[in-house]
């Protein structure tokens, strides 16, 4: 397929990120991006508030701020009741509201599977695009979500979680990365992407390709749920960790010391996952600080970008 | 020997079903899965539960053979064989204090209840402690010599360790195995009689 595109597209097709990104004038480029799914928790109040913010953190990790919105629905009507839509839709409005995005419109349509999520615009100055690309070798990765929230749906899935951690994770994953793009925007970042569906080694490989650098990840340093270890020793792991790593396998190297785990959690899905922000060494800690004031307590460095042109993710 | 057909299933129900055959206390089974995720995660759940495995590839399916190996520690997940022929009662207790009101009529009650426990004999099969009720498992716990007389005995007690994390016990824990959910749903699935204090 062949894409048409013009001087203004400053992120397209031709390398794939986290959204689209239009230079409008010198000062002001739209961010677009849009993400929907079906439900990952029982209560459709929460999941509308997780799939919002799920599709807000695309514009968050291109450095930009979220402007407008709109639903998209996919509804069984025959089979539910309509006061669950009005539920996911009042749990989805409530995050844009704080968000500081505007509902302004969105379509429906009858689906045998119930799906949600939104279109979002955001804008960005053309100059301070955040995409994965521009890594620098002795980069720092700053990870801000701790990791597991596909193994612990899936132990919800089983019905083996407790309501604890039920709670934790809803929170968790209903959480705006604003707070994280916020502490961002005051730093020197070279790169950012947010984690979902490859799970962390999935999108730091996105960023690693092409790169002609290479990454080391402390396992040690990784915010992680506790539990998610714990379940995934017993085998609640998500098909789609499977699936992530064996696509991204030959360029990940994981010592044998690693707990088998943790090596799980490193593939694991994530729904609404945090960023994963590339900075210099130097200015890595005055991040973290920062992060830690906006209240993004899990925020930690979990490794860095090496001069290795093997393009290789290496996991100690 | 039990079969369980988990083909065409995703992830985690080839884990549930195979739960629910070791829940039926055998000591050999079979599980047939179509995917790799599957059988891996099958793979796992058994290696948690003490069963030696060996797979088979037929065609595009995983025969996954198991067999308890008797050398890891029983879990929960077994049936106990000392009580096997007694109503087996579940205790859960999820306060230090009975009732609401006075705390320190409460505590007292607590410690009144614990020791009166005996009173059940051997019908008293597991003893779970979750949320506040952690707190008497640890070193200052007031009913600690009685929990411990209980264990000696062969009671065995479950002190939840999500709990004693959220209150960082951990490492003051003096008396029971620090325990997960599915060890204690299991427990209460297996359970007779559950008591929730």
């Amino acid at each position: 397929m062949t894409f048409p595109t013009d001087e203004n597209v400053i992120v397209g097709l031709h390398r794939a990120d986290d959204a689209g990104v239009y230079k409008v004038t010198d000062e002001i480029a739209l961010i677009q991006t849009v993400d929907f799914f079906t439900p990952i928790v029982d209560d459709p109040y929460w999941f509308g508030q997780i799939a919002a913010a799920n599709a807000l953190s695309d514009i968050y990790a291109m450095g930009g701020v979220p402007k407008t919105a709109m639903n998209l629905v996919g509804f069984p009507l025959k089979r539910m009741d309509i006061g669950i839509l009005r539920k996911i839709l009042e749990g989805g409005l409530d995050k844009m509201t704080e968000a500081g995005v505007v509902l302004v419109g969105g379509h429906s349509v009858e689906d045998n599977e119930l799906k949600y999520g939104l279109s979002v615009t955001g804008f960005v100055h053309p100059d301070k695009v955040l995409t994965k690309g521009a890594l620098v070798a002795g980069d720092r990765l700053i990870l801000t979500k701790p990791l597991g929230t596909g193994i612990i749906n899936t132990a919800i899935k089983g019905g083996l979680a407790s309501a604890e951690i039920i709670e934790y994770v809803t929170r968790l994953m209903a959480g705006l990365n604003r707070e994280a793009a916020e502490a961002m925007a005051d730093h020197p970042v070279h790169a950012c992407t947010d984690i979902t569906g490859f799970g962390l080694l999935g999108h730091l490989a996105e960023m690693v390709v092409g790169s002609g650098l290479s990454a080391e990840i402390e396992s040690a340093d990784l915010p992680i749920i506790p539990q998610a270890v714990e379940y995934a020793a017993m085998g609640l792991i998500p098909g789609g960790a499977y699936k992530n790593r064996e696509f991204r396998e030959s360029m990940v190297a994981i010592a044998d010391s690693v707990d088998r785990g943790i090596q799980d959690v490193l593939f694991d899905p994530q729904t609404s996952g945090g960023l994963l922000i590339c900075i210099g060494a130097d200015s890595a800690d005055a991040l973290i600080s920062s992060l830690r004031e906006k209240g993004v307590e899990d925020a930690a460095i979990i490794g860095k970008i090496i001069s290795e042109p093997a393009e290789t993710i290496h996991v100690i | 020997m039990k079969e369980v057909d988990a083909r065409g299933l995703a992830c985690p129900a080839p884990v549930l079903q195979t739960k629910a055959a070791i829940d039926e206390g055998v000591d050999f089974l079979n599980v047939v899965v179509d995917n790799e995720a599957s059988k891996e995660n099958v793979l796992r759940f058994l290696d948690t539960q003490g069963f030696d495995t060996s797979v088979d590839v037929e065609g595009g399916d995983f025969n996954i053979s198991g067999k308890r190996s008797g050398v890891v520690p029983r879990s929960a997940v077994e049936a106990p064989s000392a009580h096997a022929e007694e109503s087996k009662t579940m205790v859960m207790i999820a306060t230090d204090r009975v009732g609401y009101g006075d705390d320190e009529l409460g505590l007292k009650l607590m410690v009144n209840f614990i020791k009166t426990l005996e009173e059940m004999g051997s019908a008293l099969w597991r003893l779970v402690f979750v949320n506040n009720g952690v707190k008497l498992a640890i070193e200052d716990s007031a009913v600690l010599d009685e929990l411990k007389t209980y264990e000696a005995d062969g009671l065995r007690i479950l002190v939840c360790g999500t709990c004693l994390d959220h209150f960082n016990l951990l490492d003051r824990k003096q008396v029971g195995e620090t325990t997960n959910m599915l060890d204690i749903v299991t427990a209460m699935q297996l359970a007779d009689k559950v008591i929730t204090i």
